[in-house]
């Protein structure tokens, strides 16, 4: 009884919230820069504190040349390891001495060149920043040291069973696709990898004519134009053309692909299925996203419900979907120790399986409504989550207005709308699964399942 | 994942030369109800969100062998049923209300951590105060959580090399303090805790005159004060828990630990003792650590991994903690290197410090560092209530988080030499090695 005056009470609390739309991602003024660079910058004065990232397409890992894993990720790296006029360690010096934030890293489809400072120090922070991307030195003996330190991380990474799961996962469920293209890099393409290929790829893709800014905090209009104009707009735009940016669909797994990573000393077994999602601008999004909500997307999801909650099998259960601009995957993670990797297995597929047979009720798909709704403003509150999210509002063709959009959809998703999902997102008989573990103990459970193909840790590669 | 086991390092946070007016000491304000419980608020109205932030003063360090990791299995057990709400029922109707949390236990405190829309909060200060003393510790779901938290030390430390090296370290150069043991507590322990042990520990330490409401977000102080005082005025106070009275002796010599284990690489470890977080030493190292260990720049990355090269990386510094805990510096080393010559090339940078100090360039970025990191955690509501409740722990007040930049400029680069001096000897020192077997 005093459960039905609450939720009453809720939906009417509730509303005010949801007609407040329009302060959800305050909208950026776009500025042009001299070398066609496009700045989408928002004031924030609240701290003295500006933040700024630079998206660029066509740099990221689903671009390097077949073979090369890695190479994506080295040239980002190298950036800031010594340009025309300032080296590796005077770029080190000056950064720390301000206290101040530069990185560049890869995704997939892009790379990102992130920058943080306090106020007082963005005119020095942009001008390191433009200089290295403008003109990185690219010296060998900068290369060498970066290349063997990432031999070397590489290994540690196979030390550790959930971040080798990753590697071996990705390279699973991709294949020859560029998807599948390590970061980390591979035994194979490491050794391989030349700074020829490196400053090829930089020269053809790191490009200002292709770029998206955004800049967020405590700086006026006018003093961002002019520094900005003097640092990032001398950014030379190349004479050759733009490369193609086109990437094949997101593969589909026909049947399954089962894959068993022996590693002797783990005391646990981590486990990663896989199917086929959506690109980001798919409809199904909001739907597919509440869905995973309930199935495994947070605390109390059916998921993390079954095997953490009720049975204590592990410390963390959870799944998601994960989309770019060709497609998306789906993928549900746990662990436990080896002799109950069978369990939770068979606990996760029955999921799956309820989930699509039976979907959810009511009362759960108000419940994810409600919990997308209330979570949703915390991720933009930092100045730079509102860059990163301008960025991808731009890069894929969104709109400003996507997140009002988004969320006023949220608000209007039934349990019906999450069967829908469910049935056409969860996987039953398509699927890759990835585990890593104990042989000795885990082969015979996992044998019931079907046909593994086996590894072990230390075969070089994945 | 929500509930992790969080190494408190609040990264020295602490500076306040020119704090901006959105967030000073007059808008903070304090209450405390006749029970003992400190309330702190912090309006701020510009997203639609309140992070609502309960601090008790309990964590490993006031635990006990045969008890050790309970304090961590209680913040678990927090989420697993009281007599108005049952087991699960926290998460779900926060969840349903909008809400999320998490909750961490450090060495020193266990943090509560809850976010949710304005609409939420009744709903949220009723179920916070019902569970400060309302715990049923169904024998049930005891047994599970139990499985939870060994699956986590497996985890956490048992798969991860630098854990398990960082877990024999601090044991070996902690002999008598109860930092002797890592927040998740041995395994043996986990497998044995008992349920009247456990629930004797949640009476003693979970008590509103032993706790700190940190409030910051959109709501109205007037009206939430109201609300709080409805839902946690009647939990009585207890009395107070014994102080800890167990201190580390000085170590009177090198002490060294060597792991072997299957892997690809090694872990190395150099851990000194050094002062509690209050001391005015601690203050100077913090400024040291800077130059020696924070980002590209510093003496030991230089040194290790750029010139050197026989690491990958190298981190560490000093951890802010009630009693004197480590200055720690972990080091990754590549595969095959030796690992005397990199204690070797550490003892050597310590000594240039003793003998020659730091520059004053490096002094003036260990300042502008802990100015920048100070402003880059203060983004958030929940960086602001955790900052402001963790000051009100470990320094004694939350207003310290406003006036700790006197301490900060209290040191003087002379100072720094004198301090290193102190701290930075063999007779202080424990060095952890993992060197793989097999596997290479």
């Amino acid at each position: 009884m005093k459960r039905t005056i609450a939720l009453l009470l809720f939906i009417i609390i509730l509303y005010p919230v949801v007609t407040m739309a329009s302060e959800r991602l305050p909208k950026p003024e776009k500025l042009t820069l001299k070398n066609g660079l496009t700045v989408y910058y928002l004031k924030n004065p609240e701290l003295p504190l500006v933040s700024f990232r630079v998206l660029i397409p066509g740099a990221g890992s689903a671009f390097e040349p077949e073979g090369y894993d890695g190479l994506a990720n080295l040239t980002a790296t190298l950036l800031l390891k010594g340009t025309r006029t300032m080296t590796a360690e005077q770029i080190a010096e000056a950064l720390d001495f301000m206290g101040a934030r530069l990185r560049v890293s890869d995704a997939e489809e892009y790379a990102v060149a992130y920058g943080e400072s306090l106020a007082e120090h963005l005119p020095r922070l942009l001008q390191i920043a433009a200089d290295c991307l403008a003109s990185p030195a690219f010296k060998e003996d900068e290369y060498k040291k970066e290349l063997s330190r990432k031999a070397d991380t590489l290994k540690s990474l196979k030390d550790n069973p959930g971040s080798a799961l990753r590697l071996y996962f990705r390279k699973a469920y991709f294949g020859d696709h560029p998807f599948g293209h390590l970061s980390s890099g591979t035994e194979s393409s490491l050794k391989k990898m030349s700074l020829e290929e490196i400053k090829k790829f930089f020269a053809a893709r790191y490009r200002p004519d292709l770029a998206i800014m955004a800049v967020v905090g405590d700086i006026d209009r006018k003093p961002l134009l002019d520094l900005l104009n003097k640092t990032v707009g001398k950014w030379p735009k190349p004479a050759t053309p733009p490369p193609a940016l086109t990437i094949p669909p997101v593969p589909a797994p026909r049947g399954q692909k089962l894959l068993f990573i022996d590693k002797p000393d783990a005391t646990q077994s981590y486990f990663s299925l896989g199917a086929i999602g959506f690109p980001v601008k798919d409809a199904i999004a909001a739907r597919a996203s509440l869905m995973n909500t309930l199935w495994g997307g947070r605390f109390t999801s059916w998921l993390n419900t079954e095997l953490r909650i009720k049975r204590g099998l592990t410390y963390g259960a959870s799944s998601g979907f994960q989309s770019w601009k060709e497609g998306g995957i789906f993928t549900a993670s746990s662990y436990t120790k080896n002799d109950k990797i069978g369990e939770m297995l068979d606990i996760t597929f029955d999921l799956l399986k309820k989930a699509r047979e039976q979907g959810f009720s009511e009362e759960e798909a108000e419940s994810a409504r409600n919990y997308l709704l209330g979570q949703f403003p915390q991720t933009l509150e930092t100045n730079s989550s509102k860059a990163n999210a301008y960025l991808r509002v731009v890069y894929y063709g969104l709109g400003f207005d996507y997140y009002d959009k988004y969320l006023d959809e949220i608000n209007t998703i039934k349990a019906a709308d999450l069967k829908a999902a469910a049935v056409k997102l969860l996987p039953e008989k398509d699927f890759v699964l990835v585990v890593v573990g104990k042989g000795e103990e885990v082969r015979q459970i996992l044998s019931k399942y079907g046909q593994f193909q086996e590894k072990k840790i230390t075969d070089p590669d994945f | 994942m929500p509930r992790k086991l969080f190494l408190f390092i609040l990264g020295i946070v602490v500076m306040t030369a020119v704090l901006q007016a959105s967030f000073t000491k007059k808008d903070i304000k304090v209450h405390q109800l006749a029970n003992g419980l400190k309330i702190i608020f912090f309006e701020d109205h510009k997203i639609p969100s309140i992070s609502y932030y309960t601090f008790f003063r309990v964590g490993s360090r006031n635990e006990r062998p045969g008890l050790t990791g309970v304090s961590h299995f209680i913040e678990h057990m927090m989420f697993n049923g009281t007599k108005k709400f049952g087991p699960g029922e926290f998460d779900r109707v926060m969840e349903f209300y909008g809400g999320a949390n998490n909750a961490y236990t450090s060495d020193d405190m266990t943090a509560y951590t809850d976010w949710f829309p304005p609409h939420a909060l009744e709903k949220m200060v009723e179920m916070e105060a019902d569970r400060m003393q309302g715990l049923i510790f169904d024998p049930e779901v005891f047994e599970s959580e139990r499985g939870v938290i060994a699956s986590e030390r497996r985890m956490g430390v048992e798969n991860n090399n630098e854990a398990i090296l960082q877990e024999n370290v601090r044991a070996t150069a902690i002999m008598a303090h109860p930092y002797h043991w890592d927040v998740i507590g041995w395994m043996s322990d986990i497998l044995s805790w008992r349920r009247d042990e456990v629930i004797e520990y949640y009476r003693t330490y979970y008590a509103p005159n032993n706790a700190v409401l940190v409030v910051v977000g959109d709501f109205d102080s007037q009206k939430t004060l109201e609300l709080i005082k409805k839902y946690y005025s009647g939990i009585p106070a207890q009395t107070p828990p014994p102080p800890v009275t167990t201190e580390e002796p000085p170590q009177m010599g090198r002490k060294e630990v060597v792991i072997k284990k299957e892997a690809q690489t090694p872990s190395f470890m150099v851990v000194y003792h050094a002062p509690r977080c209050q001391d005015p030493d601690f203050f100077v190292l913090s400024v040291l650590e800077k130059p020696l260990l924070s980002g590209e720049s510093s003496r030991l990355y230089r040194r290790l991994v750029r010139d050197e090269q026989l690491a990958i990386s190298v981190y560490g510094g000093v951890e802010e903690k009630i009693d004197p805990y480590l200055f720690s510096i972990s080091v990754k080393p590549r595969p095959g290197v030796d690992l005397d010559r990199i204690e070797k090339i550490i003892d050597e940078e310590l000594n240039k410090i003793i003998e020659q100090g730091i520059t004053e360039q490096e002094y003036q970025k260990a300042l502008n560092i802990v100015r920048s990191d100070f402003y880059y955690s203060l983004q958030t509501n929940s960086g602001k209530a955790n900052l402001l409740g963790a000051s009100e722990l470990l320094f004694g007040s939350y207003e310290n988080l406003f006036t700790i930049v006197d301490r900060y400029s209290r040191v003087k680069r002379e100072d720094i030499p004198v301090v290193a001096k102190k701290y930075f000897h063999e007779l202080n020192k424990t060095v952890g090695k993992l060197i793989p077997q097999g596997g290479n």
